[in-house]
């Protein structure tokens, strides 16, 4: 089976009154990268999945080879070779690599000899590009090697056009380039074409030959990657030309005071192990320091044992009392956090609106007294913050789930930065909010930093961070392996730190 | 060589053959569960099942004189239970805690309902088969007496093994309990998988109960479970979600349960209660022991929604 | 720029509004598993408005037929809170039984040793001692959850039937009063301590001591701190810890309270009804306690109301084995089709609340 060439052709799917896909069409060429760039919800999930079966387009075809084909479910697509690689792994955790070899064949075998599967596994991926251990758990695989094993996965089942879902996330610059180095590679020499779906630039300048840029739902800018500037490329995705993505606010000298200071902090993760090791680190007040890493190494739990939600031991103090992350402690010593996906773990969504948004109050005067609350003031409440933070609600009782992403995080910003911030812990706080409520987001960061607080800012994009800190610590494999202040950072440096590759 | 003249033997020998007796049910129901969770579902209704399987098995084998033909009819009972489940809980946002307690309540209830007439007659029991043939002493042989279903237990426990481990189905079955995206990723019809390996969950279940009622005694009443459903829900999780695992945990329970009578067949009564309660102590002893606050369930199926 | 400049209207009107529909649902539920059973009894060669009349007819029809619903409604309504009150932090706790067995056998113990004494003290103390028991022994499966991660919809289950053999052991065993022959029970409780009838209603007292529970736990729940940080906890255990709850304490307080209510329950039972404890007081509370909780979504007024329903249910079965020889099981049938079809009611009600918010 030679590489087809694929085309979309006027693809256009509601969702009720929702329209997620206008018109689109796209050209993938035989053998070539073609990169989808767009903001979240610009349509480019959408679109893919249309590709491989899962939705039907209301209007719309596709073409593979100049032949129109129906796909009605991922097995359609797999007949024809189109296969995905999503952003979150579809591999089987507690299966082995082997194991989830066989399970995603077109035919399930009925009785599997282990042995002559495992010689004959062994000879198809021999030939492949990269090598994935057969016997061992997926669940014991790195991010990469599990990023790695989901291609072999896809080549191993012959596919001819392979779709990658913001593959380089949960990758460590080196293991990208290793990664999306190999798929251009297969491209060049005929072995299959790619659909790279990204909102990085430079990943999109690198590997793709193509680009087409989706903005709510339509194709606005289609060609070739070498024929247009990244300025372009952004104007097209946010719809306006682009100032300076922030205005790095003028810094401000840090007061030498220290806020928090951490020492020895040992904290488990879910599976029992170590996660974060021996860590330390002051944070001033008045500076926005910020740990940069590749996911799971350990930031998570730090962030949660920060905030108290998981065990620890070694020391944590704020402003010099120790922190426990009771509720006096909170309230005394003004320690606040925006955590990434706030819906999920900033917000209860059984409650209205209005009770989430008097989450770090509703203890206190006005809205109780004794024991006894006062829904009234909390209605008062927020009311004047939602119209203070501008945030779009059916209503002060609705539930959080009926708020748009971006208006959750606006609320929980309203909530966290009205009271007296003096430590503020952001944990990828713009993770998967559209370009408003990420400059908004970042704006608030700043302003409490230049109001005095210390700021802690976990993030897993290198880009974002350095745009927005002074000081960097890279954070790998539970410990800080390499400290440098904003002015001095190299991105290919704290690459390799990230990466393991350097020791502190 | 006569009865008294084995002595302390006689103990072990009430324990043996008790364990043996008690731990069948105990084998069905939790293998029948371990598919059902191994697709991701939980079915906290086993108990109902069981109840509908014992009087199904008692009145089929009553009506037809063929206990076997009531086994069957058990599990047919059980499996139309388990279909219910597995349909109840495709509903989007159902409480599936909650509708396995209901079909307890709705099990137990027409087992009781339609087993009113069937407390008196008296049905063909199912065969045992007599191990003890070679002793003269009738401890040994009573002991010994094991009945055909436990042999199928044991044989049970090895297939679903295979099952789970060598064939593809198995693998599918894996594959949609441990993580829903990947299954509809490879195109896996997840719902149909979770509702048949539900139904087979309730068949087996059902085939458990039919041995309370076909077996020693031999005879239907309102009293026959203690529990045995709920319990198999605990021990699918002691046994790690395997199946060989759940084989031996059902002969530790049964051992367990069978502690109890045993004490009193050989005189000591004192304690009768406390000890028929040693199968729930230990459950919930070996729980306590082998959970942990950290990591709840490390071995769970990814989509069995047993922990937050 | 009015007040609330930030709220939209919703865009289009949908054809029933969410509240209308939280209502409905759940009538239309019990009219379906009415219409099953009704199907159900003409299966078995009844009629089924012959059937659904004595229903009314034993469980409201008369004063005293109003009488047993209400005395079966008390303890009802106490076992319906053990299950709301964790619910509302999230927890499944359904092993009301063991609690309820263990707060009646404390009741009917811890007055013996005082004879002759006030009758008002000694009923506090029956309750106070069954609440506490009872607590405890829910307290622990709280514990178990919070420290060790044990399930608590299991151990409360496996605590259950541990609780129920305790009792059995003690009840046959050390606490038994020898003349109890035929039943084992414990010594009988001095007849000037059991609770009063209420006059007028001809009612003992213990559906009383309930009203008052279930309205103390409205109000907690509704309208102070403690109902709201219960509900955060419930809500995301993760956001609790994050606005700095002692989720722990809250977890097994909550736990406590519930066994409490459980272990009140079986004090009543003993103090107002039996007289003494014995096995009567195993007649399957824990599983009615959950279905009354999850009908009355864990709503501590609903749950009254709930209770009523099905105590005049189960006041009865007894008229219905009477008159047409139907079994008791009947109404566990009855109770089974209904608390299905209102379970898969409430997910299709969440369901369309969610399409129409998008």
């Amino acid at each position: 089976m030679s590489v087809p060439q694929v085309e979309l052709k006027n693809m256009t799917k509601r969702f009720g009154a929702n329209l997620a896909l206008n018109n689109v069409s796209l050209l993938i060429g035989s053998g070539t990268v073609h990169a989808l760039l767009g903001e979240n919800g610009a349509g480019k999930s959408t679109l893919v999945k249309c590709l491989v079966g899962f939705y039907h387009p209301d209007e719309g075809h596709i073409q593979v080879d100049g032949r129109e084909h129906r796909l009605n479910s991922p097995k359609d697509a797999d007949a024809l070779g189109i296969g995905m690689v999503y952003q979150h792994f579809t591999l089987v955790p507690s299966m082995t690599v082997a194991q989830n070899l066989v399970v995603s064949g077109a035919r399930l075998p009925a009785y599997i000899n282990w042995q002559s599967e495992l010689r004959r596994l062994g000879e198809v991926t021999r030939k492949l590009p990269f090598h994935v251990p057969l016997d061992v758990r997926v669940s014991q695989l790195s991010a990469g090697e599990k990023q790695k094993a989901e291609i072999v996965k896809q080549l191993y089942l012959g596919r001819k056009l392979l779709i990658l879902d913001e593959p380089t996330s949960v990758l460590t610059p080196a293991e990208a380039d290793e990664v999306l180095g190999h798929v251009r590679s297969l491209a060049r020499t005929g072995e299959l074409s790619a659909i790279l779906i990204s909102h990085k630039f430079h990943e999109v300048r690198r590997f793709a030959d193509d680009v087409t840029v989706l903005r709510r739902g339509a194709s606005v800018r289609t060609g070739a990657v070498a024929d247009l500037t990244d300025d372009a490329l952004a104007e097209a995705m946010i719809g306006e030309p682009v100032s300076k993505m922030v205005q790095h606010a003028p810094k401000s000298q840090p007061k030498s005071d220290i806020v928090l200071s951490i020492s020895d902090l040992r904290v488990n993760g879910d599976n029992g192990l170590p996660a974060v090791k021996d860590l330390s680190l002051e944070v001033r007040a008045g500076e926005i320091v910020g740990i940069a890493g590749v996911s799971g190494n350990g930031q998570l739990e730090l962030v949660e044992a920060l905030m108290g939600q998981r065990d620890r031991s070694g020391t944590m103090t704020v402003s010099g009392s120790s922190f426990n992350g009771t509720r006096q402690e909170i309230a005394r010593l003004g320690v606040y956090g925006l955590p990434q996906e706030p819906l999920k773990n900033a917000c209860v969504d059984r409650m209205s609106l209005a009770e989430n948004l008097a989450l770090r109050n509703f203890d206190r005067v006005p809205l109780c007294r004794g024991i006894a609350m006062n829904y009234g003031a909390l209605a008062d409440q927020a009311e004047r913050l939602v119209a203070q933070f501008r945030v779009k609600a059916p209503g002060l009782n609705a539930s959080m789930s009926a708020l748009s992403g971006g208006n959750v995080q606006r609320a929980v910003l309203a909530r966290e930065l009205t009271q007296d911030v003096r430590l503020l812990v952001a944990s990828n706080p713009t993770f998967g909010l559209d370009f408003v409520a990420c400059e908004e987001t970042y704006r608030r960061i700043l302003e409490a930093r230049n109001g005095g607080a210390a700021v802690l800012l976990i993030s897993e994009d290198l880009d974002e961070l350095l745009g927005l800190v002074d000081r960097v610590l890279v954070m790998s494999a539970g410990r800080i392996v390499h400290e440098v202040s904003a002015e001095g950072a190299d991105k290919r440096v704290i690459g390799k730190y990230m990466a393991g590759l350097k020791a502190a | 060589m006569d009865a008294a003249s084995i002595g302390w033997l006689a103990l072990p020998l009430a324990i043996l053959g008790g364990a043996i007796r008690v731990s069948t049910p105990f084998i069905f129901v939790s293998i029948g569960e371990l598919i059902t969770e191994k697709s991701g579902r939980i079915n906290l209704g086993l108990e109902g099942t069981l109840m509908l399987g014992a009087m199904a098995g008692y009145a089929i084998s009553y009506l037809s004189g063929s206990p076997w033909l009531g086994v069957l009819s058990a599990g047919l009972a059980g499996m139309a239970f388990g279909l219910l489940h597995g349909l109840l809980c495709s509903v989007k946002r159902v409480n599936d805690t909650a509708i396995g307690i209901s079909l307890i309540v709705l099990g137990t209830g027409l087992a009781f309902f339609l087993g009113k007439p069937l407390i008196e007659p008296k049905a063909p029991p199912l065969p045992s088969i007599a191990l003890g043939f070679w002793s003269s002493v009738p401890q040994v042989r009573a002991a010994l007496d094991v009945n055909a279903l436990f042999f199928v237990g044991i044989a049970l426990a090895f297939a679903v093994y295979v099952f789970l481990n060598r064939t593809g189905w198995g693998l599918m079955l894996r594959t949609v309990g441990d993580s829903e995206d990947a299954a509809r990723a490879l195109g896996f019809p997840v719902l149909r998988v979770r509702i048949v390996a539900t139904m087979a969950g309730g068949f087996l279940a059902g085939i458990g109960g039919s041995f309370l009622s076909l077996s020693y005694p031999g005879s239907w009443s309102e009293g026959l479970s203690s529990g045995q459903g709920i319990m198999a829900v605990a021990l699918v999780i002691f046994a790690r979600w395997r199946s060989i695992n759940a084989l031996g945990a059902s002969l530790l329970f049964g051992g367990a349960g069978a502690l109890g009578p045993a004490l009193q067949g050989v005189g000591v009564t004192g304690y009768y209660y406390l000890f028929n309660a040693a199968p729930y102590i230990l459950t919930l002893a070996i729980m306590v022991a082998s959970t942990s606050r950290a990591a709840p369930f490390a071995d769970a199926p990814g989509e069995l929604k047993l922990h937050r | 720029m009015s007040s609330i400049s930030g709220i939209e209207s919703v865009p289009s009107k949908p054809l029933v509004t969410a509240s209308q529909l939280s209502v409905a649902l759940p009538v239309l539920a019990v009219l379906l598993a009415s219409a099953i059973f009704a199907a159900f009894v003409a299966l078995y060669g009844q009629n089924p408005a012959t059937v659904f009349g004595l229903i009314v007819q034993g469980g409201f029809g008369s004063s005293f037929a109003w009488q047993d619903t209400l005395s079966r409604a008390a303890p009802l309504v106490l076992v319906g809170l053990a299950v709301a009150i964790p619910a509302q932090a999230g927890l499944v706790i359904i092993g009301g039984e063991g609690a309820l067995v263990l707060g009646g056998l404390a009741g009917a113990v811890v007055t013996l040793p005082f004879a002759g004494a006030h009758a008002l003290p000694m009923q506090l103390l029956m309750l106070l001692a069954g609440g506490l028991i009872g607590g405890l022994w829910f307290g622990l499966a709280g514990v178990l959850r919070q420290f060790r991660g044990v399930n608590e919809t299991i151990s409360s289950l496996l605590l259950s039937y541990i609780g129920i053999a305790v009792f059995h052991h003690l009840t046959e065993g050390m606490l038994r009063d020898p003349a109890s022959l035929d039943k084992p029970s414990t010594h009988p409780i001095d007849p000037s301590y059991m609770l009063p009838t209420l006059p007028g209603v001809g009612v003992h007292a213990g559906l009383a001591v309930s009203l008052l529970l279930a309205i103390a736990a409205h109000v907690v729940l509704r309208y102070t701190r403690w109902g709201f940080a219960l509900r955060v906890v419930g809500g995301s255990a993760r956001v609790a810890r994050m606005i700095g709850l002692a989720v722990n304490r809250w977890i097994i307080g909550a736990s406590v309270v519930a066994g409490g209510m459980a272990g009140i329950a079986g004090a009543i039972e003993v103090a107002a009804v039996q007289g003494t404890a014995n096995s009567s007081l195993i007649v399957g509370y824990g599983y009615s306690g959950i279905l009354v909780a999850f009908l009355a979504r864990h709503q501590p007024l609903a749950i009254v109301a709930v209770a009523l329903l099905i105590g005049g249910m189960q006041a009865s079965a007894s008229l219905l084995q009477r008159r047409l020889g139907l079994p008791d099981a009947t109404m566990l049938v009855f109770q089974g089709l209904i608390f299905i079809c209102v379970l898969v009611a409430d997910a299709i009600a969440q369901q369309l609340r969610e399409t129409t918010r998008r």
